[in-house]
């Protein structure tokens, strides 16, 4: 059974084990509530007594004791309630802490395939929202049931001691009201589900409305956009109306009962004393304590709404963590050797989900330390995928794959991604700074790495025309950066890894094509040099000249392979283009007037570049 | 001096720009203050009808039947009291509400207002956490905070006149006490709501940086940094909890304040009755109807502080919403009569064939624009002058950064030039309905933005009236009918936010396709095959080459491939965060001109 599918008994245990509540401070926060909560007893009742007794005019020797009591329970009343508090959200706050970094860790290993159809917006809600709404489970759910139930059995013994029946009559209403008031709040609020939910969706359609702005005002779609934030406003609206119809039903049930228990109780006092079954001093002392004794009892009734809150908001942060993990670290991972990192793949086949068409059907691929592979196709023909398995971000469910000889799923992914750099089609730009962006490569680099790294990917230039150079912020999702500014960025990140294979996945996309064709000579250049291993998924003609090999994919295998001819002729051919289209890509690449480069792959001179060279 | 002046006078604790939007919902308001009143005369009633039980029949030994009546009163005065809270409540609520969703509307409407290159700079979790939680979070600051306020400084004041008309000396003890209440609220809702300003700025760079490293998750991941994604996380969060302890306290000091200053008022009046009875100087009826209602005197003051300190969250919300709300957009340009209402005359963009000389009715005209973005260096584009006459097909070209989206954004209304003028058909730009002129418009991004929906719901963005027709054709000719047709659901199938579930170049696809949907004059294009193989592009130029022939063209590329007749390029030179490296080919050394730098390539 999967974590989503537990009753709520289950899913409070599962958020108790993941938040590991500091127990200490909880009960410490428990007993000052129960001694704040008796101090309003005491004082309430000790008043009533002092006057009560007064009345009678005893002597200021009778009632001295209780006076001085009454006026230290007065005292103590607020320190024991801040105690409280301060002691139950500190201890409120540590958990949540471990639950925001557990909803991380479970999310981690699911990117960037695993999380697919998920909205970011809809994350966001519940990292923010749903874990703070945990908090309570503490805050609103426990500690006020605890407090409450033991104060008002320290009450209902003083009042039965007193005079039994008022004692059972105030214990009956007490009783009433904790049992009923909850069941109204929870049985007329409505579906918290629904809420959250609802609560989910205007995230997302905010941050898509504010995401998709460009668009929906050339359009002049933006009001229609803000229709639907609307309609699910007023739905919300709708929930929260009646939410605070039945917080004010449940708040009703409970003054009622207050109202029934102190009359209830004068009245047996009434009769008692005319009975002289009791004291006359204690009359007064009856219905004060059942005022005390109902002072928590709110508290319960607002707790059990946020029970379900809280199991509610569990469950939903439990669902993410249900999501299958698709790759997992062998437990004994091989070493990545050092040396020669030739990338074999056999018939290899993958697919995100056992109901979706084959990414991968067959696919081959060889690329010798040092070679330089282009891979082209279609859209959907399965480079991207390609690029996932060699990374391992997703298994291969047939076939095989190794890097160095070893299969790829002997190794951590970590040691994976360190031996093969990638620069994705949607390397993400952190907000922040050049410098934090491009050190993700390598946290360690120096300086004159970091501008080497730049330099390769060049950017220099237009970072040394910026007024704060490395420092300069390049905005949210790299915003106030050019497209091509974006992927230099990300391919300087690669760079600086300095690792023996590096992935290229459509890195000139939002470049100009001679820009495009530029840098990548110059990456391919850089890393003939060093002897890196590189494959290119590109769909330009131009970014092919100088490698040594293209690859033309489609359906998920290899659709032909060619070393020898003009790569410029291949890469014309991809996908479904049929002899004119051939010829028509030909005359394009002949037009730029560029020789193709065909070092064939593992010769002497890309054997010697190699990784000893690389050290 | 009531406390809500006090506060209003601060202008921190009521902001007035808040409470002036509470205009539309002041009923409800009322409605709350008045409940709340009444509810008061219960708690009085109640006090007076258990002291006149307990004194009847202690001291005239009064029997249970002489008492009954006022057993039935007090029974009834709290069925009264939970009705009115009932009340109460859903007043409460249906307040805060209102104003928490007018808020948001604003809010939103706004930053459309403000445009692409605003949002641009402004972080989109924290922007759309303010729009969710923090107007949420408003409700508690409108719905309950605002009618207690009222209510703290309505009631306790009805209270201590009541007590003062029964029994003098209790009322001086409780008036002492209670006018140091508005005192301890304001000393410590000042230190509160400035740290819990502070603590709302975290909490929502917290919400942007774990929206940052979610998105960014892949990349992490391909470079093994998901522990520096871990640490940041567990940074920001455990920062949180320290800036939110401490604000806590500030909160939990002040409530401690005006419990003690309750305690001790009411532990006084306890004593100063008991040894005023023990003197005979005072009735137990009157003793004990005072010492009852004394906590009542308190309660309102304490309960409008705590509602202040759980609402200080919405109020530092409030804050950035303001603050957002404030930002202006493009001054209004000085024309008089309806300006910024006018919609351009339409015979410039229908199939109107009156020939004009050309220049003076361009369709599109810059006229020495320059454009600097705050905080960027070299401008992002400089004095550029530009010309698309009725019909004209022009490309943009030049080195990435050289302005050539500044421009297309200039024409769309999204950039406003920092020197120069934007002409469109005839009248400046500035002066226009922005809407009216983009319904003439079909643009295409170079990072399209697919919203949540379906593939169809995408498409319609462009034209919510499109037929299924017109949907398949532009499918067809955006090269999209095999991909769309491959899938279980076909149009109906759902993308993902950011279009996680399609290429780029798919996305750039749709793009095209809404154009085609979108069936305007002038068709601005950006970059439109830059994700696109040599194949696509060339169907793509065959299919679009007839549709675009009749309409005004803006293409920004290095190569134009999509536009199969071009009249002029124009290139664009470098301006700004443009690589030098890539600037010599061009010649140009940051200055730009339409004109001379246009190369005649008229068919």
């Amino acid at each position: 059974m999967s974590d989503a599918d537990l009753p709520s008994a289950g899913v409070v245990r599962t958020l108790l084990r993941i938040g590991a509540p500091p127990w200490r401070r909880l009960a410490l926060a428990a007993l000052l509530g129960v001694l704040g909560a008796l101090a309003t007893v005491g004082l309430l009742a000790g008043s009533g007594y002092v006057v009560d007794r007064a009345a009678f005019r005893p002597g200021l020797g009778a009632i001295a004791g209780v006076l001085a009591a009454v006026e230290v329970l007065a005292f103590l009343r607020g320190p024991l309630r801040y105690g409280e508090r301060l002691v139950a959200h500190d201890a409120a706050f540590r958990s949540l802490a471990r639950w925001r970094v557990w909803l991380y860790d479970r999310l981690e290993p699911l990117a960037p395939a695993g999380l697919r159809g998920w909205r970011s917006g809809d994350l966001l809600a519940r990292v923010t929202d749903d874990v703070d709404v945990l908090q309570d489970l503490y805050l609103r759910c426990l500690l006020p049931v605890g407090v409450t139930v033991a104060a008002a059995t320290v009450a209902v013994t003083l009042v039965a001691v007193v005079l039994p029946l008022a004692g059972a009559v105030l214990a009956a209403s007490l009783v009433v009201a904790l049992v009923s008031a909850p069941a109204v709040a929870v049985v007329t609020g409505t579906s918290r589900g629904r809420e959250a939910e609802l609560r989910g969706r205007l995230a997302a359609e905010v941050v898509d409305l504010l995401q998709a702005a460009p668009e929906l005002l050339a359009f002049g779609r933006e009001d229609a956009a803000l229709a639907a934030v609307e309609a699910t406003d007023g739905e919300l609206t709708a929930i929260s109306r009646r939410r605070a119809w039945a917080t004010g039903a449940s708040a009703a049930i409970v003054t009622v009962c207050l109202g029934a228990g102190v009359t209830a109780v004068l009245a047996l006092g009434v009769a008692a004393v005319r009975s002289h079954d009791m004291g006359t001093a204690m009359l007064a002392v009856l219905p004060l304590a059942a005022v005390g004794a109902f002072e928590t009892v709110p508290a319960v009734a607002v707790a059990a709404v946020r029970a379900s809150d809280v199991v509610a908001a569990g469950r939903r942060l439990l669902e993410l963590a249900s999501i299958p993990v698709p790759v997992i670290d062998p437990e004994r991972p091989a070493a990545v050797p050092e040396g020669f990192l030739d990338i074999a793949v056999r018939g290899a086949r993958l697919r995100y989900g056992p109901e979706l068409p084959w990414a991968l059907d067959g696919m081959d691929l060889d690329v010798e330390q040092g070679g330089r592979v282009g891979l082209v196709g279609a859209s959907g023909a399965g480079k991207s995928s390609l690029v996932h398995a060699l990374l391992r971000f997703w298994p291969l469910q047939g076939g095989s794959a190794s890097l160095g000889g070893i299969a790829l799923d002997a190794f951590a992914q970590g040691d994976v991604r360190r031996a093969v750099a990638l620069v994705d089609q949607e390397a993400h730009v952190f907000a922040g700074t050049i410098r934090q962006n491009v050190a993700l490569g390598r946290p360690k680099a120096s300086d004159a790495e970091l501008a080497d790294a730049l330099s390769r990917a060049q950017l220099s230039d237009w970072v040394a025309s910026l007024p704060d150079g490395m420092d300069t912020q390049v905005g949210e999702d790299g915003a106030q950066v050019s497209g091509g500014q974006r992927r230099r960025l990300a391919l300087a990140r690669a760079l600086l890894v300095d690792a023996p294979v590096l992935v290229l996945d459509e890195p000139t996309a939002g470049l100009d094509k001679e820009s495009g064709a530029r840098l990548v000579a110059n990456v391919v250049d850089d890393a003939r040099a060093r002897g890196t291993s590189v494959v290119l998924v590109t769909h330009r003609t131009e970014d092919l000249e100088p490698l040594d090999r293209v690859v033309v994919m489609d359906n998920g295998r290899v659709a032909r392979e060619d070393t020898g001819l003009a790569v410029s002729e291949v890469a014309g051919s991809a996908g479904t283009a049929g002899p004119a289209q051939v010829t028509g890509s030909t005359g394009t690449a002949g037009s730029t007037g560029s020789p193709s480069r065909s070092v064939p792959e593992g010769s002497p001179a890309a054997r010697a570049g190699g990784p000893s060279g690389r050290h | 001096m009531s406390t809500t002046a006090v506060e209003r006078r601060r202008g921190g604790l009521i902001d007035r720009r808040l409470a002036a939007r509470v205009s539309a919902t002041r009923r409800y308001l009322l409605t709350a203050v008045g409940v709340g009143l009444a509810s008061t005369v219960c708690v009085v009633a109640q006090a007076v009808l258990l002291a006149s039980v307990i004194s009847a029949v202690l001291l005239h030994d009064a029997s249970l039947g002489d008492v009954a009546p006022r057993l039935a009163g007090l029974a009834a005065a709290f069925v009264a009291r939970a009705s009115l809270s009932w009340a109460g409540e859903a007043a409460a609520q249906r307040t805060g509400t209102s104003v928490a969703s007018a808020l948001r509307r604003q809010l939103l409407r706004h930053a459309l207002d403000l445009g692409p290159v605003w949002l641009g700079g402004e972080r989109a979790g924290e922007l759309s956490l303010a729009a969710t939680r923090g107007t949420t979070a408003l409700t508690a600051y409108f719905g309950r905070y605002l009618p207690q306020a009222v209510l703290a400084a309505i009631a306790p004041v009805g209270i201590l006149a009541w007590v003062a008309s029964q029994d003098w000396p209790s009322f001086l003890i409780l008036f002492a006490l209670a006018a140091l209440v508005p005192v301890a609220m304001v000393y410590f809702g000042r230190e509160s709501a400035a740290r819990t300003r502070r603590q709302w700025r975290r909490l929502a760079s917290l919400s942007a940086r774990f929206l940052d490293m979610l998105r960014g998750l892949p990349t992490l991941r391909a470079f093994g940094r998901e522990a520096h994604g871990r640490r940041e996380v567990a940074e920001a969060t455990d920062g949180l909890r320290r800036t939110t302890l401490s604000t806590l306290r500030v909160a939990f000091v002040s409530a401690l304040a005006l419990e003690f200053i309750a305690g001790i008022g009411t532990g006084l009046v306890a004593m100063v009755l008991g040894l005023r009875l023990l003197g005979g100087h005072v009735s137990l009826y009157t003793a004990l109807a005072v010492l009852l209602v004394s906590p009542e005197v308190f309660l309102p003051l304490r309960r409008a502080a705590a509602e202040f300190h759980a609402s200080t969250e919405g109020q530092a919300a409030a804050d950035r919403i303001l603050s957002v709300l404030d930002v202006e957009g493009t001054p209004p340009p000085e024309q008089p009569g309806g300006a910024g209402q006018n919609a351009p005359p339409p015979h410039f963009f229908g199939a109107d064939p009156t020939p004009r000389a050309p220049g003076r009715h361009a369709v599109l005209r810059a006229e020495d624009v320059t454009v600097a973005f705050p905080g960027r260096g070299a401008p992002a584009l400089k004095g550029l002058s530009l010309e698309v006459d009725r019909g004209e097909h022009v490309a943009l070209v030049g080195p990435s950064g050289s302005g050539k989206s500044t421009t297309i954004g200039l024409f769309l209304g999204f950039v406003h030039p920092t020197v120069g003028r934007v002409v469109v058909g005839g009248d400046d730009l500035s002066t226009l309905d922005a809407a009216a002129w983009r319904r003439r418009l079909a643009w295409v991004p170079q990072r399209p933005h697919l919203l949540h929906g379906s593939i169809e719901d995408n498409l319609r963005i462009a034209n919510p009236d499109a037929t299924a027709a017109q949907l398949a054709r532009a499918i067809a000719m955006a090269g999209l009918s095999h991909i769309v047709d491959g899938l279980p659901h076909g149009l109906a199938t759902p993308v993902g936010e950011g279009g996680l579930s399609l290429s780029a170049g798919e996305r750039q696809r749709i793009a095209l396709a809404r154009a085609v949907i979108r069936d305007a004059p002038v068709v601005l294009l950006d970059e439109p095959v830059a994700h696109l193989d040599a194949h696509t592009e060339a169907a793509l130029r065959d299919t679009f080459g007839p549709w675009l022939e009749s309409r005004t063209v803006l293409v920004a590329a290095h190569r134009p491939e999509l536009v199969a007749r071009l009249d002029r390029v124009v290139r664009l030179g470098t301006a700004a965060l443009v690589d030098a490296d890539f600037g010599h080919e061009d010649g140009s050394g940051g200055g730009v001109d339409g004109a001379l730098g246009a190369e005649g390539r008229r068919q």
